[in-house]
Parts: C-alpha cells; sequence; structure tokens
C-alpha cells in the first residue's frame, strides 16, 4: 500500500539508542514481553516502532492460514491447518505489524461471526480479528494510556495466556495469540493503569537530544527522507541489512545462551532491592539478558548485560520508579498511608478503575471510619469550640490583611471519583466511566437489550446471518433486502466513555488560612487536583469566600486552565463566612443538577473549618454544620473535605467535624498525595 | 477558479502572519497544518474558507473516494466501494484521472466518531448482505486540508482519532465488523478562541505551525475591512471579480514557490542557529526542529529565493516555536517567541 512504504529505515534514526536496543532484544526474544516507550512528542517513538517492523526476518506461515501458523510447529496449529493433509505449502513473509486504533470495537479485536459467509450459505465461519493478524508479529498501540479500559482487558487476557478464546454469537473458537506487544505513550495524557503497565517486559523512557550537531543531523536526515523517501532509504540499506542480520543470528544462538546461577542470584537481589511486585521482572530480565549476551555473540550472560537491561526492566516496576514524587515532607504519614492501603480489603484505588465497575460504592471507608453521633456535634462540641476559632482569627486578621500566596509544590493526587452505577449518562471527560446515553461515545461492544434508538448493525447482522437460509427458504417478506431480519436479531450498541465529573471547588480564603504559610500548601493541593482534574477532563468550578459573603468566583466550565489562573491570583483575608460559603455552593450545584440531573457533581470542599460569621441568627460553627448537613442530605452529591489546618498540639478538628457530619470522606492536605505506583500494582494483581 | 460566494483571500485586510501561515503550508503540505488561535471576529474561518480561491491542482483518480493520485490495484482499490472504477482497476485497465484543486473538508464539532473515520456501510449490509466500507471525513480530507472550527471543542475520542491519524498518515478502522485501512496524510487547520479553553498539548504538537490574531488596532485598516466586507455582501461576484487578478497572481506565486522548494538549500550555520534555537528556547523532541527547518525553506522559496536566509528563520521560529515551548499544563501559550530565547 502506498502508505506503508514511507518507512524511515530503522539505521537512520539518530540517537535514542536505549529505544532502539529494546525493541532489538525484543525481535531476537519475544518471550521478554513488550515494550513500553515512554517519552515526550516528537521523539521518533512511533518512527522506530514501524521501522522495526520493515527490517525483520520473513518468517514462514502455512500458506492461506489466517492465523499465521508455523509450519515447524504443529502442536499449536490452528483447528484448520490440522485438519488438512500435510504437507502443506508454505510460504515467506514479513512479520505482521498490526496497529490496534484508538477506537477499536470489541468483534474486531477477538473476531467474530463472518456475516457474510454466514448469509451466503448458512455456515458459521470465524472472521479472524486484529489477535489473529498480530500472532507470531507485533501488536503496536499508539497512545495506549488512552485505549478503552475493556479493550485493554480483552488484550492483556490474550497477551497473558498466549490464546485467544472467543466464545460469541454461537462461535465457540480459540486460536494462538503470540505477540509482541509495544506500546507508545506520553505522561503528560494522563498514566496507564498498573496491571497494563505490569505487562509491558521492558520500559524506555526517551527524550529529545540535547546535542547540538545531532540535532542538526536529525532535521537533515528527516527532510531528506520527506523529499525522496526511495533514495534515501536506498543509502540506508547495507546497513538495515546488517541490523536483520546480526537479528537473525542472535535468534539463533539464543537457545544456547546459558547464565550462571549466580547471575540468577543477582537478578533476584536487584528485584528484591528495587520492592518490585511478583516475580514477572526476574524473568524478563534473565530472558532479557539471555537475548543481549545473544545480540552480543556470547554464550554466557555476564554482569554487564545484566546491568544493562536491569534499568528497561526495573523502571516502570520499581517503587521509587512511579511517577517522581517530591520527596514527602510527612514521613510518618505517609507511612501510616501505605499501610493502609496494603490491608484493607476495600482500597478504594484498586476499584475505582481497574475492575468491573461494582455497584456498591467505596470510597466512603476512608470517612465511615470514626463515624460519631451526628447530635453530638452540634451540642456540646460545638459550644466548646466556639470562642477558639474568633480568638485565633481576631489575630490571624490584623496580620494578614489581604495577600496573595505563591502556589505551592504541586504533587500527584490520589483518585477522587464517584461511585458507579447503571445510570446513562451525558458527557466526555476521562475521571469516571459511565455507559452513555448519547449516541456518541465509544462504541466498544453489543447487547441484546437496549430501547432501540441505538441499534449496532453489524452485531444485527451477526446475529441473523446463521438463520438466513432457513428464513429465505419459508419465503419471508423482506422486501428488497438480501437479509432476512427480525426482531430478536436486533442488538444494540453499547458505548462506553470517561466522564469527566464536575468538580466545585470551595475554598476557603478568610485571614486565617493564611496564617504559617497555609495558604500556599494549600493552593498547591488545590493546583495539584486541578492538574489531575485536567487529565481525567473534568468540568470545574470555584466559589470562595472571605470576609463576609461567598462568591462564585469561576462558573461551571471545562476550562481547568482558567481555574488554575484564578487560583493564582487568589487572595486570603477576613473572616470565615463557612455556611454562606457553603449555600453559594449547593446553589452552583443545583443548577449544574437541574441541567443535568444524571450528574454527580464533587463538592470539595477546602477548609480549615473555623467558621465565624453566619448568614442567620445561630452560630458560625453551629450554622455551617447544619447547611453541610443539608447539603449531604442530597445524595446526587458526593462531598469531599479537605482540612487546611496546621498539625499541632492545638488542633479544633472542625473541618472532621464537618466531613463526617456529611458522611464524606476526610483528608488532610499532606493526605492527597498519592501512593506509588507499585502498591496499587499489589493490589490489583493480588 | 469558482467564486461559491466566498470572500476571496486576498481581500483580508491585515492578518499578515495568518494568511502567510496558511500559504506556506499550500506550498508545502508537509508543514502539517497551522493553528489559527484568536478572540471573536477576527477573520479566522473566513480566511481558511477563503483558501478555496487560491488552492493548486492535484491529480485524482476521478470520483476516487480515497483522492488517491494514482490506482493501486494490490491495496486500496480492490477493497473500494466505489465499484465503477475499481472493477476497472483490477481487471487491469486505468481509471480516468482528473486535476482539480485540493479539497477542503470541514470537521464539524459535533461530528460523530463513525463519521470521521469511516463505518460499515448500512445500506450496503441490509440490502446485499456484503461488508462495505463507508469511508469518512479522513479519507475526504486525504491530500487536502482537514478544518476544525473551534478545535479546543471538539469531542475527546474524537480528537484521539485525530491524533492517531495525523500522526500515522494512515487510519486505521477496526470497528463494526470492518478492517480497513487507507492513508490519510491531511493539513490540519484548526481554529479556537483560547477563553474557551486550551488544546491539549499532545494537540497542539501536531499543528505545525500557530499563529495568534488580534483584532486591527488602527482605524483606518478597520474602515477599510468594514467597507470590503459590506461591498462583498452587496455583490459578492461583482466583489471577487474586482480581486481575481490578485488571486490569480497570488495562485501563480504558490505554485512557483512549489516547484522552486526542492531546489532550496539551507547553509550548515544556520541548521545550527535552528537547533540552538530550540534548546535554547526549550521544547519537547525533535519535532519542531524539523518543522521549523521546513518552514524556513518554504518562506524562502515563496519569497523566490534559492537559500534561506538568517531572517526566514527568524520568521519560521515565530510561527513554529510558540506553541511547543515546554510549559506546564497550564501556563499560557507563549506569545513573544524572541522574548523567551533573548531571557
Amino acid at each position: 500500500m502506498e502508505a506503508l512504504q514511507r518507512v524511515y529505515p530503522f539505521s537512520a534514526i539518530v540517537g535514542q539508542e536505549k529505544l532502539k536496543k529494546a525493541l532489538i532484544l525484543n525481535a531476537i526474544n519475544p518471550s521478554i514481553g513488550g515494550v513500553l516507550i515512554r517519552g515526550e512528542k516528537g521523539t521518533a517513538k512511533s518512527t522506530a516502532v514501524r521501522a522495526l517492523a520493515a527490517l525483520l526476518p520473513e518468517i514462514r506461515v502455512i500458506a492461506g492460514c489466517p492465523f499465521s501458523c508455523d509450519p515447524d510447529n504443529p502442536s499449536e496449529w490452528c483447528e484448520r491447518c490440522k485438519s488438512l493433509n500435510p504437507p502443506l505449502p508454505v510460504i515467506s513473509r514479513r512479520i505482521p505489524v498490526v496497529t490496534l486504533p484508538l477506537n477499536a470495537t470489541e468483534d474486531r479485536v477477538v473476531g467474530s461471526i463472518d456475516f457474510e459467509k454466514a448469509i451466503r450459505s448458512g455456515e458459521r465461519h470465524f472472521h479472524p480479528g486484529v489477535l489473529a493478524r498480530a500472532h507470531r508479529g507485533i501488536l503496536y498501540i499508539d497512545e495506549v494510556n488512552l485505549l478503552d479500559d475493556y479493550i485493554a482487558d480483552l488484550i492483556l487476557d490474550a497477551a497473558a495466556s498466549g490464546v485467544n478464546r472467543v466464545e460469541r454469537e454461537g462461535i465457540s473458537f480459540s486460536h494462538p495469540a503470540r505477540f509482541i506487544l509495544v506500546g507508545t505513550m506520553n505522561p503528560e495524557e494522563g498514566d496507564i493503569r498498573p496491571q497494563l503497565l505490569d505487562r509491558f517486559g521492558l520500559c524506555v523512557e526517551v527524550s529529545g537530544e540535547e546535542d547540538l550537531e545531532r540535532r542538526v543531523e536529525l532535521m537533515v536526515r528527516r527532510e531528506e527522507f520527506d523529499n525522496d523517501p526511495e533514495g534515501f532509504s536506498k543509502r540506508f540499506e547495507s546497513d538495515n541489512q546488517s541490523i536483520a542480520w546480526s537479528i537473525l543470528a542472535a535468534r539463533e544462538l539464543l537457545p544456547k545462551v546459558k547464565i550462571a546461577d549466580h547471575l540468577r542470584k543477582f537478578i533476584s537481589d536487584l528485584s528484591v532491592e528495587n520492592n518490585v511486585a511478583g516475580h514477572r521482572a526476574d524473568i524478563v530480565m534473565e530472558q532479557a539478558a539471555k537475548a543481549l549476551a545473544a545480540f552480543n555473540r556470547r554464550l554466557h550472560v555476564t554482569i554487564q548485560d545484566i546491568k544493562e537491561v536491569a534499568p528497561m526492566v526495573l523502571i516502570h516496576r520499581r517503587r521509587e520508579a512511579a511517577p517522581p514524587p517530591p520527596p514527602p515532607p510527612h514521613q510518618p504519614n505517609n507511612e501510616k498511608d501505605s499501610e493502609q492501603n496494603e490491608n484493607p480489603p476495600n482500597p478504594p484505588e484498586a476499584q475505582s478503575q481497574n475492575q468491573p465497575p461494582p455497584d456498591v460504592p467505596q470510597d466512603p471507608s476512608r470517612g465511615e471510619e470514626k463515624e460519631p453521633e451526628p447530635q453530638a456535634m452540634g451540642g456540646e462540641e460545638s459550644e466548646q469550640r466556639e470562642n477558639p476559632p474568633e480568638k485565633e482569627e481576631s489575630t490571624d486578621y490584623r496580620a494578614v490583611l489581604e495577600r496573595v500566596f505563591e502556589i505551592g509544590e504541586t504533587f500527584k493526587v490520589k483518585k477522587l471519583s464517584a461511585p458507579k452505577d447503571r445510570i446513562l449518562r451525558r458527557g466526555s471527560g476521562r475521571r469516571s466511566r459511565t455507559r452513555t446515553a448519547q449516541k456518541q461515545g465509544r462504541y466498544v461492544r453489543s447487547s441484546i437489550r437496549g430501547d432501540g434508538a441505538d441499534v449496532a448493525l453489524d452485531a444485527t447482522l451477526r446475529a441473523a446471518a446463521p438463520y438466513q437460509l432457513r428464513r429465505r427458504s419459508w419465503g419471508s417478506t423482506s422486501g428488497d433486502l438480501a437479509v432476512h431480519l427480525t426482531t430478536e436479531d436486533v442488538r444494540h450498541k453499547i458505548r462506553e466513555r470517561r466522564i469527566g465529573n464536575f468538580l466545585l471547588f470551595l475554598v476557603d480564603a478568610s485571614g486565617s488560612m493564611g496564617a504559617q504559610g497555609r495558604m500556599t500548601a494549600t493552593k498547591g493541593a488545590i493546583m495539584s487536583l486541578l492538574l489531575d482534574a485536567y487529565q481525567k477532563r473534568d468540568r470545574v468550578a470555584m466559589v470562595t469566600f472571605r470576609r463576609n459573603e461567598a462568591e462564585v468566583k469561576l462558573p461551571p466550565t471545562s476550562s481547568v486552565e482558567l481555574a488554575a489562573r484564578l487560583l493564582r491570583d487568589l487572595p486570603v483575608g477576613g473572616r470565615t463566612p463557612l455556611s454562606a460559603g457553603l449555600i453559594k455552593a449547593y446553589e452552583v450545584l443545583r443548577t449544574v443538577l437541574l441541567r443535568d440531573p444524571t450528574a454527580r457533581p464533587i463538592l470539595i470542599i477546602i477548609t480549615d473549618g473555623k467558621a465565624n460569621v453566619s448568614v442567620g441568627s445561630k452560630k458560625p460553627v453551629e450554622e455551617a454544620l447544619l447547611v453541610a448537613s443539608r447539603i449531604a442530605m442530597d445524595e446526587r452529591i458526593y462531598p469531599v473535605v479537605v482540612d487546611t489546618e496546621k498539625q499541632g498540639i492545638v488542633q479544633f478538628g472542625l473541618a472532621r467535624k464537618l466531613a463526617d457530619i456529611m458522611q464524606a470522606p476526610y483528608f488532610r492536605v499532606e493526605d492527597l498525595k498519592a501512593e506509588s505506583l507499585v502498591q496499587i500494582i499489589k493490589e490489583v494483581t493480588r | 477558479m469558482t467564486c461559491e460566494r466566498l470572500y476571496p483571500f486576498v481581500a483580508i485586510v491585515g492578518q499578515e502572519k495568518m494568511k502567510r501561515a496558511l500559504i506556506f503550508n499550500i506550498i508545502n503540505p508537509t508543514l502539517s497544518g497551522v493553528l489559527i488561535r484568536g478572540e471573536k471576529g477576527t477573520g479566522k474561518s473566513t480566511a481558511v474558507r477563503a483558501l478555496a480561491h487560491i488552492l493548486p491542482k492535484i491529480q485524482v483518480v476521478k470520483d476516487c473516494p480515497f483522492n488517491l493520485e494514482k490506482e493501486d490495484p494490490q491495496g486500496l482499490c480492490a477493497e473500494c466501494p466505489r465499484k465503477e472504477c475499481s472493477s476497472v482497476v483490477l481487471s487491469g485497465g486505468e481509471p480516468e484521472k482528473i486535476w482539480r484543486e485540493i479539497r477542503v473538508v470541514e470537521l464539524p464539532v459535533g461530528a460523530t466518531e463513525d463519521r470521521v473515520v469511516g463505518t460499515l456501510d448500512l445500506e450496503h449490509a441490509l440490502k446485499k448482505g456484503e461488508k462495505r466500507v463507508e469511508p469518512g471525513l479522513l479519507a475526504a480530507a486525504h491530500r487536502g486540508i482537514l478544518y476544525v472550527d473551534e478545535v479546543n471543542l471538539l469531542d475527546d475520542h474524537v480528537v484521539d482519532v485525530l491524533l492517531d491519524s495525523a500522526a500515522m498518515g494512515v487510519n486505521t478502522i477496526e470497528r463494526e465488523g470492518v478492517s480497513f485501512s487507507h492513508p490519510a496524510r491531511f493539513t490540519l487547520v484548526g481554529t479556537m478562541n483560547p477563553e474557551e479553553g486550551e488544546l491539549r498539548p499532545q494537540l497542539l504538537d501536531r499543528f505545525g505551525l500557530c499563529v495568534h490574531v488580534e483584532g486591527l488596532r488602527d482605524v483606518e485598516s478597520r474602515v477599510t475591512v468594514m467597507e470590503r466586507r459590506v461591498a462583498f455582501d452587496e455583490d459578492p461576484e461583482g466583489f471577487c471579480k474586482l480581486w481575481e487578478e490578485e488571486s490569480r497572481a497570488l495562485v501563480e506565486r504558490i505554485e512557483k514557490a512549489r516547484r522552486l522548494y526542492p531546489e532550496v538549500v539551507v547553509d550548515r550555520n544556520l541548521l545550527f542557529e535552528i537547533a540552538s534555537y530550540c534548546l535554547d528556547v526549550g521544547v519537547d523532541g525533535h519535532r519542531a526542529d524539523i518543522i521549523m527547518l521546513k518552514t524556513a525553506k518554504t518562506i524562502a522559496a515563496f519569497e523566490g529565493r534559492k537559500e534561506v536566509v538568517k531572517k526566514d528563520i527568524e520568521e519560521a521560529a515565530e510561527l513554529v516555536l510558540p506553541h511547543r515551548i515546554r510549559r506546564q499544563p497550564f501556563m499560557d501559550v507563549v506569545e513573544d517567541v524572541r522574548m523567551v530565547r533573548s531571557a
């Protein structure tokens, strides 16, 4: 095809040695299990993968076999090849590179019934999908972090077992599906699911060249290639050949490569040292080291080989390698946090994204740890704490009249997401997965249930196909249509999309927040939440309260940037009209809910809870708690309380109370930081 | 050249940077597009639509749904839904070819994914019981211009699809029972109003050039804008005639530049200038370098020169770098590149 001839030669790629090495190792030894290429834009990620495929030696396949069966390995043949009489015709062809587009539907990934054949002959034939075509080749997924979760699960399943089993539409079929999984991703676009991450044998980080000379070389080559692809490719033909030849030679050598016992031990020491989860790292490291030894034309693995491959194996599995968070300032908190996450049966992170949506809300587990009697709150306790806040406030008020604080350090935040249910929603974004009712969103699979508005024609045809001969013989009327459809054939599209949630930030901008640099840290936390919101395509709004009133700083918008800009210039100072803030926030939420009754907005209350101005005649704290409990009664709103109170000897714990009365998850600013990736992997792969 | 009631490109007052960026993309399609950022009512969409007046011609197989230059019996033609011409090709014949202007295909903001990438042909499947591809907008845009108005409001998963094909030059369909891929190399032209939200950096990077437009500041030009607009609205055809000569001159200049482009050479010192420019301001990856080189060459060709001079590189930097300078997701897109460099 026209487009495929324009592949940039592998040997002409300037720099990116690690990336090239990782790809070559996989070509030598497919059991390494693929490469994940992480890196900034424009660093030859896709180019290298395509180029490698073009250079790999041809494989022998049984002619006409849709699954590329290997003539030399009869035990793995598909049903069709087994049923034929040997000798079977054999052809050589390039190894397949199958690109999985992000919008692939289930039926094309795993394969399905061939409705064309079924309609004509009434026989059920299997129409192989992407996984069949990728067998013995490369399955390439660009922007793998944007792939639909459901499709990703299907691929993982096949990659793990090496077999694709299809049980659908009256077809029961399985075929071998072993492929090198190559994915590219740009971490800016959000991270990848931990199970998927662990599945990639190697991981390399790529970045642009810093060296001027090489940058120029790269520019010149690219321009030459674009102007004259054929001529350019010819120039690098012999270099390509020699790489191809050494890959072939290394493959021959590979089964004979030995690894000494003490080196095996070295490998497992490395894994232990780096705190990796499971044993895949050890296995991959050994395989990769063997491939490297073979590539260097040696029969024994050396310690140097292991040292060279170790970073690629460990970088995405190692505890420290998770998106490098700034060293946590509050060590004790973090430790407590990690313990918490290893033990509870219901870790919120693991469930919120990685498993089929459960119907029970799980997040409140945190908030319910210590649920006090709501009545106790309004009574004696608020009495007790009524005065101290005012005292502190008055001192603060003088010291901090009105200031704009810098945005503190940002960090990766924990996942906050609303509990899942079966309601169909509108919207787009990436935070919570939901079924969507609109005819938009990614069509992933079909179902027999539905209201008839969104018919999945392909699935309907597949369902009807096997009965066509019989129906035709009955002579049922269907006009000039070639296909006889009945109502029970009709299938409906299931579309899925991540909907971004609606996040309302209710920010306390009173004077008490200005004390002891608290606002700086708080702004850092809000900024982190906003960054997270950006990656998940949430809609946001911001309400602030200070002095005597609350103000809608940012009406609901999908421009997270605007929110960030506002945050930068947000002044603090004045008293704390918490109840006014809560009321204003509720007003905003109500209009959002009116517009879209299925929305499940998240209300993030960021305050120290030291209310000292009331709207009515009640005492400020009492009033705020009352308003909060009213808001909590609206089950559509999902509140989260972030406590900004400084840890110290004297703590009022008012925000904690607020959280309790709203039955909301409670975090301190420091708590928001996400745990390292490894722990999450542990949770989900257990 | 057809008029079709479109405002002539050459009659647009001011906005030189935007006009030049668009022209450069027509001269050299490998610049991979331009993003026009700016407030409402600054002639963004008018300029893109007006391109129709000055587009060069390409050779295509007549009525080919994939805009192929010549037949492709081994690949696409075998699966082409248009049997009239594929049957000719497959039996060894040659289909009719025509020369026509390259197309501007508009991607509406509400477009659904299946219309964009292509899907199963419903009618054919029901009537004949056969699978057939119904090509989407990406096929129509091959070798042409894909225009997305309000690109920042585009649905997320449609953006993903765009990224995918823009990066590879190939659109792969694996959905609804059809497996298919066809070339999709297009010049991506987007307009957006930054007030309504920013683009994701990943998509930003796919646009070769980026220009920022503002309303004109001096009274005289504003008056000219009004005058011309009124004249156009009253008598579009007469207005077009008035500008026809100038349009034709521009088309000739563009075609000359297209021919000249392969001969343009760049001094090695200037290559270093480009690379160090990119390093100084801090960009991700190498796309900036490559596009900057191409842009500088295109500028030289447009000016009728066979060698790139320092001035071309300055101009190229202003078009190529603003949206690529490395930044946190919430920082503003830089407007003055030179300041960043000298800082």
